[in-house]
């Protein structure tokens, strides 16, 4: 059974007075512990498709189910709930809160969640260890290295152990050598059972990929 | 980690912000807090000054009158049922509830006599309370200083040829002008003032008064209320209060009160404002940290709970911190103003609840709508920044 399923889905803007068609009528399947990338030009729509499975951006038609779950069906809070359940988000820019140290943004998620202050360093001390900056525990952001920064938002994305973790270029502003590491780290994952989602202009990590989907003008072409 | 955890790490790690955010509330309060202790003290000060300056109360015997007609012709008023006045009502009032509120009880007793083939009205009064009572007076010579001394009025000085030093024999006793008081423009001009106990023991009239001045500080109790504790101690007797004297001390006093609020609500209000925009600023600054918030499943309640917890917090401080310099400032400004006599300082610490209360109403009511506009921002906006 599919655990994220995507019924003639497409997303309008609008742009001053014209209508902008961002993502034009997909329908996809996407099974529990695959590695999917999305990718295509600028303005062919994955941020968009990557934002509407977050649960971030409705979409003008059709449905997004997750988990059989018709996640805009849901009242905003328990659409909230949800994306804290499911979903891991990693962007390009990293986006950490700047003025919280290391363990704490991993530590964000669990700020609203019912665990105790020693179940919760437990967690991120875990978390950290997984994308080895357990030393650096205590450090501010502004302290690390772009690469670091990049992995301490992979914790936070992994700390409440969602099923789904959406990436939208986590590579775009690192090294060669580092953006290796990470997509090291996401297959480690994907290994483990989660589902990767990662929307990327690189061709060479195609080959991390279970399922390839591109996209053009918002609309889904080739791919498997 | 606690959601208000979140908020004390923004106020503690981004300190300019935080600073800002604390001197906008600070600056008010601070502001407030000087202005409604200067206006207190000098509420105090002005209201005590005004109170010695003449009675606003005065207590005479209770007496009725009737107009008599006889076969239509008016034959003028007739008084009767007349009640006296005694040194025991002196006691009585000692003690009334707002005794202390009295600042100065001066009882005299009117007698006439006839001195070198002219009448003159004869006051008997305690010195040492109507000299205090009547500033005004401007005596030529000296102050009566033992019963047998005499303080004059100008006409009655001038009518009877009399000059400081004079000796002048009433009923068989002898005594000595000290002093003749320049013209007040008052019945006080046709008086001839004694000692109250010599006036008894001369005129016959032993503990009797005729009528008893009083002036009440009224800073924070009613006058009425005086009046009306007064008369049900003494019920045989009349207790006036001087209204249009009451009304311009109340005037003069409530001036102060109300330059006060102005210049505290325009204080307020520019708080309220630096506050709000600083808020509104931070917000818009914030959208991709909100953003991230929201990606990780955070509720817009939980995002307004982030940003009230750190206005209440910055409100709190700049409550307290704003109150005791708002005190210091008072403690400095006050000698400046020259004020006549403030001679003592004296601060209110009910103040300070009031103080973090008006902080914490400006900090909240300035950050509610920019609050809720983060709480509520479109998550794809937020991204836009992400």
């Amino acid at each position: 059974m599919s655990l994220i399923k995507i019924e003639n889905v497409r997303k309008e803007y609008k742009s001053g007075t014209e209508i902008v068609t961002a993502v034009n009528n997909i329908s996809l399947e996407i099974d529990r512990g695959q590695f999917i990338t999305v990718m295509g030009e600028s303005g062919s729509g994955k941020s968009t498709l990557l934002t509407m499975l977050g649960g971030l951006s409705a979409p003008t038609e059709g449905k997004v189910l997750i988990d059989d779950i018709n996640i805009y069906t849901l009242s905003q809070n328990s659409l909230s709930d949800f994306r804290r359940e499911y979903l891991g988000f990693v962007f390009q820019s990293f986006h950490l809160v700047p003025y919280l140290s290391v363990e704490e943004n991993v530590m964000v998620p669990l700020a609203v969640g019912d665990l105790t202050g020693q179940q919760q360093k437990e967690l991120v001390l875990a978390a950290l260890d997984s994308v080895h900056l357990k030393e650096k525990a205590n450090r501010l952001i502004n302290e690390l290295s772009g690469g670091e920064q990049q992995r301490v938002a992979i914790a936070r994305a992994l700390i409440n152990e969602p099923l789904i973790i959406l990436a939208d270029e986590p590579t775009g502003n690192l090294d060669s050598k580092t953006s290796e590491d990470i997509m090291n780290i996401f297959h480690f994952l994907v290994n483990k059972g989660k589902t990767m989602l990662l929307v990327t202009h690189n061709k060479e990590y195609q080959s991390f990929a279970d399922k390839k989907i591109f996209l053009k003008d918002g609309n889904l072409y080739g791919g498997d | 980690m606690k959601i208000y955890s979140i908020a004390f790490q923004s106020l503690r790690r981004r300190k300019a912000k935080t600073f800002f955010l604390i001197i906008g509330l600070f600056l008010s309060v601070a502001s407030v807090v000087t202005l409604i202790t200067v206006s207190a003290n000098i509420n105090k000060s002005v209201s005590a000054n005004l109170d010695e300056f003449g009675a606003n109360i005065i207590i005479t015997p209770k007496s009725e009158q009737l107009m008599i007609n006889y076969g239509g012709l008016s034959l003028g008023q007739v008084s009767f049922n007349n009640s006296q006045l005694s040194d025991n009502d002196l006691q009585k009032i000692d003690m009334i509830k707002n005794r202390k509120n009295l600042s100065i009880i001066s009882p005299k007793l009117f007698e006439t006599v006839n001195l070198k083939g002219k009448d003159v009205l004869i006051a008997g009064v305690r010195f040492s309370k109507e000299l205090k009572l009547k500033k005004w007076w401007v005596i030529n010579g000296k102050s009566p200083l033992s019963a047998n001394n005499l303080l004059l009025g100008s006409n009655t000085a001038e009518a009877l040829n009399i000059k400081n030093n004079d000796t002048l024999v009433i009923k068989d006793q002898q005594f000595v002008v000290s002093g003749i008081l320049s013209n007040t423009g008052s019945q006080d001009d046709s008086f001839i003032f004694m000692d109250i106990l010599m006036a008894q023991t001369l005129f016959h009239k032993p503990a009797k008064i005729s009528l008893i001045e009083m002036a009440a500080l009224c800073y924070d109790c009613p006058i009425e209320e005086i009046v009306s504790q007064t008369a049900s101690m003494l019920p045989m007797v009349k207790v006036t209060p001087i209204k249009q004297n009451i009304e311009s001390k109340m005037m003069a006093v409530h001036s102060f009160e109300r330059f006060s609020l102005g210049i505290s609500l325009v204080m307020l209000i520019t708080s309220f404002l630096m506050v709000f925009a600083n808020v509104n600023a931070s917000v818009t600054e914030r959208t991709k940290e909100i953003g991230i918030f929201k990606s990780v499943g955070y509720r817009n309640s939980h995002i307004l709970k982030i940003i009230l917890t750190e206005v209440i917090s910055a409100s709190l401080a700049a409550g307290v911190l704003g109150f005791f310099v708002g005190i210091s400032m008072a403690k400095l400004v006050l000698p400046f103003l020259s004020m006549q006599g403030i001679n003592s300082f004296s601060s209110d610490f009910t103040t300070l609840p009031v103080a973090v209360v008006l902080s914490l109403f400006v900090g909240i009511t300035a950050c509610i709508y920019p609050a809720i506009k983060a709480s509520r921002l479109d998550p794809t906006v937020a991204f836009r920044f992400i």
